[in-house]
C-alpha cells in the first residue's frame, strides 16, 4: 500500500531518516539530518546546507545489483548523498511518485527509480524473458525494507489494483513498477492484419494475476513487440 | 502531499479522464477505433484487431475512410476498461453532435465507430463526422479560440465547423526585398512568423500550447491526381528538417513533409 | 502585467500601440488583430537590442520585436513557462530561456567573469552562453521557459544554495554567484565534461531551478 510519511512508526525514527517531500510533481525535496539517501546519478538539481556525494561502486550489499545492471547495457548508476540540509532531485522533467514501504517489496524498472532512503535495500531480480522481445525488463530492480522510495514516470503514474477477480494486462512500455503478490506472464497473441499488409505480427503484453498494485505511466518506452 | 489514488475496474471512470494524461474507455460488448501504440493497460476481455481484419469489414466501411492511415489503427472489441495515453501528452475527449471536426492525424487517439473518419483535403489532417466521442492528445492542454485569427501551423490541433484555413504570409515578407533575401538566404534572420494559417468565419479553432510538433507516423501521400492537394508524389524532398529552413512562399511549411516524403 | 497564463505551457500577451514587446523568434503560436513580428538584426535596431544581438555572435538567441494592436499567444517547444514579475529589481537569466518580455524592461548583459574570476569563464563554457548572462531590470513581466516547470528556492544570508548549472534557470535579488567543484561532484554529476561544476548562489534573493538537468 503506498502511503505517505505520516504513517512512520515513531518520532525517534523520523529523526534519523530523510524526509521526502514533493515540490510540485517533478521535484523531490529530501531533508536530511546527517543520514543518507541513494539517488540516481546526476539527478541532483540543487541543495542547501552541507552535502557530500559519493559514487556507489561495486561490492556493497544489494548494490551489486546496480552494478550488474551495467552489464545489461542499462546505464543506471547510483550515488549516495549524505548531509544536513535539503537536497532537490529531478530527472528530465519526469513525474515523481512517492512509495512508502513497510517491509514489503517493490519491483521497479531500474531507470524509473529516483531515490531511496537508508531504510531500504535495493537489489536486482531476473524477471524472465519479458525483455526478450521488448528490450526492457530483463532485470528489474527490487526495493525492500521500511522507508520511502521515489519512483519516476513519464507523466503521472496510474496505480491499478490487481485482484484474483480482476487480472490486468499492461503494455510493457508503460509498465514502471509493481508490488504485492503478483505473478506476471508474458502474453502474446494480439494479431494485426491490416489492409496494407503492414503491422503484421504480434503485440506483447504483460499479464498480472494475483493480489497487488501495478504502476503504469501514460507513455510508452519504445518497444519492439508492444505495438498496441 | 496527496496519497496516490489506487484504481480498480470498479473505480476507473467510464469514458472519461483518469488524469489529464490518461483516458479510460469502457467497452460493453462495443467497439472503438484506436491508434496503435496508445493502449497502456486494460482490464477485462478485449480483443484488438487490425483494420484490415476481414470480420471488421462492415464496420470499416461505415466508419473508416482513410486508407492512408489504415495501418495505424486497430479496433478494440469486447468488454472491460482500457487506458489510453500518448507519450504523456495531454489527453482529452470531445463529443460531436451531428458535427464535424478536423484534426491533425497524429493527435487523434481513438474514436467511437458512430463517427466516420475521413481524410481532410488539408494534408496531414483527418475529419470526423457524425455523433459520438473521440479522444485526442495535444502538447499542453487544448485551447479553444474563435476566428478571425492566425495560427502558427505547428500550434494547430484542428478546427470545428469553420471553413478550412488559408495560408497567410506577412506582407512585408512577401513584398520586401529584404524579406525575400532573408527568406532565401537566411541572412539577417527571419522572425519565424512570416507564415500562418488564417481562419475566418464562424467556428472553433483548437490550439496546442507549443510549437513542438507531435511526431507522427509516415502516412504516405494522397492519390497522385490532378486537383488533389499534395498529390504530387516525391517532389520537394529538400526540406527534411521542418522549421530549420526559412519557408518560401508557396511552400506548405511543415505540412510539406507529409507530402509523401 | 501583460502576460496572462492560459496554461502551464502557453501565455497570452496583449499588445497595444506604442508599447512593444520582445519575444524569442518562432515562439508565436497564434495572434489576433494587427500585430507585426520583426526580427532584430544586430545593429539594425538601436540601443539595447543590438547589445543582445551582438553579444551572442552566433545569434544563439534570436529575438523579434512584437508591435501593434492585438493579442498574441506565446509558447515554445513544449516547455513550461514561468512568468516572473519584476518590480524594480534585476533578473538574471540565460538568454535562450527568454520566451517574451516587456519592452519597457531595461536589458543588459552581465559579464559573469567579473564575478567568478577564472571560474566565471568556466561557467561560460558550462552553460554555453559565453561569458554573459542577460539581465532585465525595471518594472514589467518576463516569461521564462523551463523544462518541466520550475521551483523557486529562496536564498538567505548564511544559507547559500548550490545548483546544477544545467538545471539553473534564472535568479534575482542581491545574489553572488560562483562556480565551484564539490567534493566528489565530478563523479556524481558527470554526464558531460562541464557538469563537474556547481553554481553556488549566496546573498538574499531567489533562484529558479527546473525539474530537469537538460538544457533547453
Amino acid at each position: 500500500m503506498p502511503t505517505l510519511l505520516s504513517l512512520y512508526p515513531g518520532p525517534q525514527y523520523l529523526l534519523r531518516v530523510a524526509t521526502f517531500r514533493l515540490q510540485g510533481s517533478k521535484v523531490l525535496a529530501v531533508s536530511m539530518t546527517g543520514d543518507s539517501v541513494k539517488a540516481k546519478n546526476g539527478s541532483m538539481v540543487a541543495y542547501d546546507g552541507q552535502m557530500a556525494f559519493k559514487k556507489m561502486s561495486g561490492g556493497g550489499e544489494g548494490l551489486r545489483g546496480m552494478v550488474t545492471r551495467r552489464l545489461t547495457g542499462e546505464q543506471m548508476e547510483v550515488m549516495e548523498v549524505r548531509g544536513q540540509g535539503t537536497c532537490w532531485f529531478a530527472d528530465r522533467a519526469s513525474e515523481i511518485n512517492l512509495v512508502s514501504l513497510h517491509g514489503e517489496k517493490l519491483w521497479v524498472e531500474a531507470s524509473n527509480l529516483l531515490c531511496t532512503d537508508a531504510g531500504l535495500r535495493t537489489g536486482t531480480t531476473f524477471t524472465g524473458m519479458r525483455g526478450g522481445a521488448t528490450g526492457n525488463g530483463l532485470f528489474t530492480t527490487t526495493v525492500e525494507g521500511t522507508g520511502q522510495a521515489a519512483i519516476m514516470s513519464d507523466g503521472p503514474a496510474v496505480v491499478l489494483r490487481v485482484t484474483p477477480q480482476y487480472p490486468l494486462q499492461v503494455d510493457p512500455g508503460a509498465y514502471i513498477a509493481h508490488q504485492g503478490n503478483l505473478q506476471q506472464h508474458f502474453q502474446s497473441g494480439v494479431t494485426f492484419r491490416t489492409l496494407m499488409g503492414e503491422g503484421g505480427g504480434e503485440a506483447f503484453q504483460i499479464r498480472f494475476e494475483g493480489d497487488g498494485l501495478v504502476y503504469v505511466q501514460p507513455s510508452e518506452r519504445n518497444t519492439i513487440g508492444g505495438d498496441l | 502531499m496527496s496519497t496516490p489514488v489506487i484504481h480498480d475496474p470498479t473505480t476507473l471512470p467510464s469514458d472519461d479522464n483518469v488524469n489529464p494524461y490518461t483516458f479510460c474507455v469502457e467497452l460493453k460488448g462495443s467497439q472503438w477505433f484506436l491508434q496503435k501504440g496508445k493502449m497502456i493497460a486494460y482490464y477485462g476481455r478485449i480483443e484488438f484487431n487490425g483494420i484490415g481484419h476481414g470480420r471488421l469489414d462492415r464496420l470499416v466501411r461505415t466508419s473508416f475512410h482513410s486508407p492512408l492511415h489504415a495501418s495505424d489503427w486497430v479496433v478494440a472489441e469486447g468488454s472491460g476498461k482500457m487506458l489510453l495515453a500518448d507519450r504523456a501528452f495531454d489527453v482529452n475527449s470531445f463529443d460531436l453532435d451531428q458535427g464535424n471536426l478536423t484534426i491533425r492525424s497524429g493527435n487523434l487517439l481513438a474514436y467511437e465507430p458512430t463517427l466516420a473518419l475521413k481524410q481532410s483535403i488539408v494534408p496531414g489532417f483527418v475529419t470526423l463526422i457524425g455523433t459520438g466521442k473521440f479522444v485526442a492528445a495535444s502538447n499542453g492542454p487544448v485551447v479553444f479560440m474563435e476566428p478571425p485569427m492566425r495560427v502558427d501551423p505547428q500550434a494547430l490541433v484542428g478546427w470545428a465547423d469553420c471553413p478550412s484555413p488559408c495560408h497567410h504570409y506577412d506582407h512585408g515578407y512577401m513584398t520586401g526585398v529584404m524579406g525575400g533575401v532573408r527568406a532565401l538566404t537566411g541572412i539577417g534572420g527571419t522572425s519565424g512568423e512570416e507564415h500562418q494559417f488564417e481562419f475566418v468565419g464562424a467556428g472553433t479553432v483548437l490550439l496546442q500550447s507549443t510549437e513542438l510538433l507531435m511526431a507522427d507516423r509516415a502516412i504516405g501521400g494522397p492519390p497522385a491526381q490532378a486537383g488533389v492537394p499534395g498529390g504530387h508524389g516525391a517532389h520537394g524532398s529538400g526540406q527534411s528538417v521542418p522549421g530549420s529552413v526559412p519557408r518560401l512562399p508557396g511552400q506548405l511549411g511543415d505540412l510539406q513533409r507529409r507530402f509523401g516524403l | 502585467m501583460p502576460f496572462r497564463e492560459i496554461n502551464s505551457k502557453m501565455v497570452e500577451a496583449t499588445v497595444v500601440p506604442g508599447q512593444r514587446m520582445f519575444s524569442q523568434r518562432g515562439a508565436m503560436l497564434a495572434y489576433r488583430g494587427d500585430v507585426t513580428f520583426t526580427p532584430n538584426i544586430a545593429g539594425g535596431q538601436g540601443g539595447v537590442m543590438s547589445m543582445i544581438g551582438r553579444r551572442v555572435a552566433g545569434e544563439a538567441t534570436p529575438l523579434m520585436t512584437v508591435e501593434g494592436n492585438g493579442t498574441v499567444m506565446f509558447g515554445h517547444g513544449g516547455h513550461h513557462i514561468q512568468v516572473i514579475g519584476l518590480t524594480g529589481d534585476t533578473l538574471y537569466v540565460e538568454a535562450d530561456r527568454l520566451l517574451a518580455f516587456d519592452g519597457t524592461l531595461e536589458q543588459g548583459t552581465m559579464f559573469m567573469g567579473s564575478q567568478g574570476g577564472v571560474m566565471g569563464m568556466v561557467r561560460g563554457q558550462v552553460t554555453g552562453q559565453g561569458l554573459f548572462t542577460t539581465t532585465l531590470k525595471g518594472h514589467g513581466a518576463v516569461a521564462v521557459m523551463a523544462h518541466g516547470g520550475v521551483v523557486e528556492l529562496p536564498i538567505t544570508p548564511g544559507r547559500p544554495v548550490h545548483v546544477d548549472p544545467q538545471a539553473y534557470v534564472a535568479h534575482h535579488g542581491d545574489v553572488r554567484n560562483k562556480l565551484s567543484t564539490a567534493l566528489g561532484w565530478r563523479d556524481m554529476v558527470g554526464r558531460g565534461s562541464g557538469e563537474a561544476f556547481q553554481l553556488e548562489l549566496s546573498g538574499s534573493g531567489a533562484v529558479y531551478v527546473q525539474a530537469s538537468e537538460e538544457k533547453l
